[in-house]
């Protein structure tokens, strides 16, 4: 006996995105899903950005992690509501994962909430989490060859934020080549070259994502 | 990477599927699965063998559609059919406007069940 499903195997996925989107809108939180291979800054960024910010937006801060609690305590020492999601090894951060974490944070008292994802250039591009934006972290140490070879991450992100860029002089990558690569897969990606050691980049970084969150 | 999680989910879609429709058995379950959805079909087909023991799934064989990417091109109006995995500019004409049509299904179609 056949028996027709045709349903997409990531629906029940899309289903809680939509259900986090709502609980986003309701409380009027702009939400920014943040990517990036390990190790790349995002942790970084988020430091260096929030204190920025500080005063002017409210923010509070998903921290995905397979394991471990640091992220997490580096961004607590900011004075800024922040949970820790242990996935105890999946590859990305799914709908389900943020949905269980909402109740906890103060949405109502946030303007924008980021999420850092699982250190990983692959599987979180993805699983919609019901973000308003993904942004990822490229580190000029990862090579200048990864848009090409990771092409999903850059499609579907709206910023890429280019860190380390105090390395490099130290490395043989051209921020041409990286520029060229991802604006060819995605020709409305916003760059930004920041150095989250001396601070370079992030006030215009800041800047736009302020506008954003206003409008 | 995540082909486990997606093994668990065909398995619980294909399980209530088929209670519903009143049987208690799945014989086999057929997906579509587009080249650029990024799952790899080897893991997934072990994943779900690993996965589907002491279910009404058990016995159960994957039949897998692969889908090629294709897509239209906006600048020079060309459809087109690719055997890459992604599609990073028009094959026809290199530009990189252009809509993706199919290549990342990601779905179950039906199942044979008793
Ligand atoms: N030189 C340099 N090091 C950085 C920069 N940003 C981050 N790092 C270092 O890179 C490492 C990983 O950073 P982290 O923020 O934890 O990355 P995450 O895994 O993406 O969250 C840490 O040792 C940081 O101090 C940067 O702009 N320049
Ligand atoms: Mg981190």
């Amino acid at each position: 006996m056949k028996v027709e499903v045709v349903t997409r195997i990531l629906e029940a996925n899309e289903r809680i995105a939509a259900e986090n989107r709502r609980l986003f809108d309701k409380a009027t939180v702009y939400v920014i899903n943040l990517m990036s291979g390990p190790g790349a800054g995002k942790t970084s960024l988020l430091e260096r950005t929030i204190k920025e910010l500080n005063g002017k937006i409210k923010t509070a801060v998903i921290e995905g992690d397979i394991a471990g609690t640091s992220d997490a305590e580096r961004i607590g020492s900011l004075g800024v509501p922040v949970i820790q999601i242990n996935t105890g090894g999946a590859c990305h951060l799914d709908a389900n994962m943020i949905n269980e974490v909402l109740e906890s944070l103060p949405l109502k008292e946030t303007d924008l909430l980021f999420v850092e994802n699982i250190g990983n250039l692959v599987c979180p591009a993805e699983f919609n989490i019901g973000e308003d934006m993904k942004a990822m972290v490229l580190s000029i140490t990862e090579g200048d060859d990864k848009p090409l070879k990771y092409p999903l991450m850059f499609q579907e992100s709206s910023a890429l934020i280019l860190n380390k860029i105090d390395l490099l002089p130290y490395t043989n990558a051209s921020v041409e080549k990286i520029r060229k690569d991802a604006m060819s897969l995605n020709p409305s990606l916003k760059i930004f070259e920041v150095s989250c050691k001396t601070g370079k980049g992030i006030a215009e970084w800041a800047e736009w994502l302020t506008e954003k969150v206003k409008s | 990477m995540h082909e486990a999680s997606i093994a668990l989910s065909v398995l619980e879609i294909a399980v209530d599927s088929c209670r519903k429709a009143g049987y208690n058995r799945i014989e086999s379950i057929r997906l579509k699965i587009g080249r650029a959805s990024g799952i790899m079909i080897d893991a997934l087909l072990f994943a779900f063998n690993a996965v589907k023991a002491d279910t009404i799934a058990a016995e159960a064989s994957v039949i897998i559609d692969e889908i090629a990417v294709s897509g239209l091109c906006s600048s020079c109006d060309k459809d087109f059919v690719t055997e890459e995995k992604y599609v990073l500019c028009c094959p026809e004409c290199s530009s990189a406007s252009f809509n993706i049509k199919t290549g990342r299904e990601l779905e179950i179609i039906d199942m044979e069940v008793f």
